[in-house]
């Protein structure tokens, strides 16, 4: 799932020039630091989460801690569907 | 000396400035829930015209508003070579033509009221209606016009409810501007007018005075304020120093005010910063939802009925403070001495504009 | 007397500032032109990815005019105004943004912040941390005599200089023309209504 996801914010977030490769299960995704993601992209990982997962999120706030790299993206979405 | 006057609205409040005005004067609101007008079929809460035809409605209502308006002036003017009109709007006629969303109105006023010169649209997001105001004053003090009808409309329509919607933007509730409670805009839709002249005479009515304005940009994100109020504090601060105004001198503001926690604290920043937190505030977007390009308009217009009337008027849907500076906002109706009112407006892109008028 | 002092045009296949060609499409290429000549130029700005055409063709052509005009960067963060126009205004993106919801399932936020024009003003200030004056206008067609009595009038209120721009954008179509006009300028064309015709060319629309 983890590289699914990979491939899934590559293609969403339209992010040019970056591999799956480029990305770590631990890459702090909205860390400068790390993939560098802003506010908006966190409003098309909702998109994706809804697109790719039928996971409907309905506070932008949930993301804040679901989203912190793809480990914390993997866990929330087992934990959704239950 | 700049006149502003013969101000009118088309709204779902009414279809004159005097029905608005009145509806607000009685606290009424346009705004009420729509069923299945989300993009999941949610219910959302919008501020739209009930009994308007869906064909040709933003060239139908312009039309009838310059109609409405131009009983209101020496009909001369309009198409005088003196005369320049702009049209302020963000999607213009979006649905009936996304290829070309401002070309067949412009067309259709030119020819029915026989425009000497190309009007401008000016499209600059949340903005655009004070710079509009801001724009047709620069030009007739310049000397290139005499005269300006400023107009101001936009509709509601699924594109922008669904891209709000996406940001999560809107509002479960009819917006609370500054309110502790506030979770998000209300879209509205309407149509407004003003004219600027440096003539008092061609005004049926006595007009009020327009001094220049200013216009200032953020330069933080293109879709969320600056923490700091930077880019409405440049503005404001030009506009009043350009004026030789100091903070004392301003009765009233119509702020911006969309309800969305981040404008509503960004504004709270920037006016605490500007020394004006004591200045009488309110936000009518309670009362017309956030009407995007014809919002700097109408609210203006309203704006100018309160100095008329000598009155302020409560900002709907607050009740208690929810910003980190207080400002001093109305809570209800209650007459005042008010000759100078500032309007303010923020806007995707990082703008920010304001404007000053006064009675004379 | 104020003057253009650089200008950039953007055509569907060529790239020139003050005249000069930089760049020329390679048709056979995968990336979009405006990808071309952010990459040929080696500008470094990752948000340009995820910029709308409107907005990479703003942000490539000041880039090029700053390059051209470095003293850009003495004038304080307020003394630059900006002035741009097209015909389009953004339906360009506003077509992307409608198929994000009626054909790939979700309206997509990335794509609506880019739904009006003067986006692309913001992106230039951002980059820039330019406070001064913005103004976009919907005209039918490039209109010299618009520009050069708004911009002088933005330099009579404070601006030092204006970036002005037209923004041709639509489908395939790219015209665009972006020029700098300086209040306290001394090289380049006096800033006149038929010197900015000639500057515009035939291909401005």
């Amino acid at each position: 799932m983890r590289e699914d996801l990979k491939k899934q914010i590559i293609e969403q977030l339209n992010l040019e020039d970056i591999q799956v490769s480029d990305i770590a299960d631990d890459t702090l995704l909205f860390n400068d630091q790390g993939l560098g993601l802003d506010s908006i992209d966190a409003l098309e990982m909702i998109v994706l989460l809804e697109k790719y997962y039928g996971i409907h999120v309905t506070n932008p706030d949930e993301g804040k801690e679901a989203f912190v790299s793809i480990n914390s993206m993997a866990d929330y979405i087992i934990k959704r569907k239950g | 000396m700049i006149y502003i006057g013969a101000e009118e609205i088309i709204s779902p409040l009414g279809k004159s400035v005097e029905k608005n005005f009145s509806a607000i004067l009685e606290n009424r609101t346009g705004i009420s829930v729509a069923d299945r007008a989300g993009f999941n079929g949610d219910s959302v809460y919008i501020s739209n015209f009930l009994d308007l035809s869906e064909k040709n409605k933003f060239e139908n209502l312009i039309v009838a508003i310059l109609d409405q308006v131009i009983i209101k002036i020496d009909e001369r003017i309009v198409s005088s070579a003196r005369t320049i009109v702009l049209l302020s709007s963000t999607k213009g006629d979006l649905d009936n033509n996304i290829n070309d969303q401002f070309g067949k109105t412009i067309l259709t006023l030119a020819t029915r009221y026989y425009l000497a010169n190309q009007p401008i649209v000016v499209s600059n997001a949340c903005i655009s209606g004070v710079l509009a105001i801001n724009t047709a004053g620069n030009f007739i003090k310049a000397g290139l016009y005499d005269h300006a009808i400023v107009i101001g409309c936009d509709l509601i329509s699924d594109f922008v409810l669904f891209g709000f919607q996406s940001l999560f933007a809107i509002s479960s509730q009819p917006c609370m501007p500054f309110d502790a409670s506030r979770n998000g805009i209300t879209m509205g839709e309407g149509c407004g007018v003003v004219v600027v002249s440096n003539s008092e005479v061609v005004f049926n009515e006595k007009p009020l005075k327009l001094l220049p304005g200013t216009s200032a940009n953020d330069a933080n994100h293109i879709s969320g304020p600056s923490r700091t109020g930077e880019g409405l504090y440049r503005s404001v601060k030009r506009t009043m120093e350009m004026n030789n105004l100091f903070s004392a001198d301003i009765d009233f503001i119509s702020a911006h005010g969309t309800g969305t926690i981040y404008n509503d604290e960004m504004e709270s920043i920037a006016f605490d910063r500007l020394d004006l937190t004591h200045a009488p505030l309110n936000s009518l977007k309670g009362y017309f939802g956030h009407t995007l390009g014809a919002a700097g308009i109408i609210e203006t217009a309203i704006s100018m009925q309160m100095l008329r009337n000598q009155i302020l008027i409560k900002s709907l849907g607050f009740e208690q403070t929810g910003t980190s500076k207080e400002l001093n906002i109305i809570k209800e109706n209650k007459p005042a001495e008010l000759r100078m009112i500032l309007k303010t407006a923020s806007g995707f892109g990082g703008g920010n504009a304001s404007l000053l008028i006064q009675k004379p | 007397m104020s003057f253009i002092t650089s200008y950039c045009h953007i055509t569907s296949d060529s790239c020139l500032v003050n005249g000069g060609e930089i760049a020329t499409r390679d048709l056979l290429s995968n990336d979009s032109w405006l990808k071309q000549i952010y990459k040929s130029q080696e500008f470094v700005y990752p948000k340009f990815y995820k910029m709308d055409s409107l907005s990479q063709a703003g942000f490539i052509a000041s880039e090029l005019i700053k390059r051209a005009q470095p003293n850009l960067s003495a004038y304080k963060d307020e003394e630059i105004a900006m002035l741009f126009g097209n015909q389009y205004s953004s339906a360009d993106s506003d077509i992307r943004f409608k198929k994000s919801y009626e054909e790939h399932g979700a309206p997509s936020p990335a794509l609506f912040v880019y739904t009006l024009p003067n986006i692309v003003l913001g992106e230039i200030a951002i980059l820039n941390k330019w406070f001064g004056e913005n103004l976009f206008v919907v005209l039918p067609k490039f209109a010299p005599d618009f520009f050069v009595s708004y911009a002088k009038i933005l330099m009579s209120k404070g601006s030092e200089a204006v970036l002005c721009g037209w923004l041709g954008i639509w489908d395939e179509q790219i015209n665009v023309f972006l020029f700098l006009v300086e209040k306290q300028g001394n090289a380049g064309m006096e800033f006149n209504v038929g010197n900015l015709h000639k500057l515009a060319g035939l291909e401005v629309v």
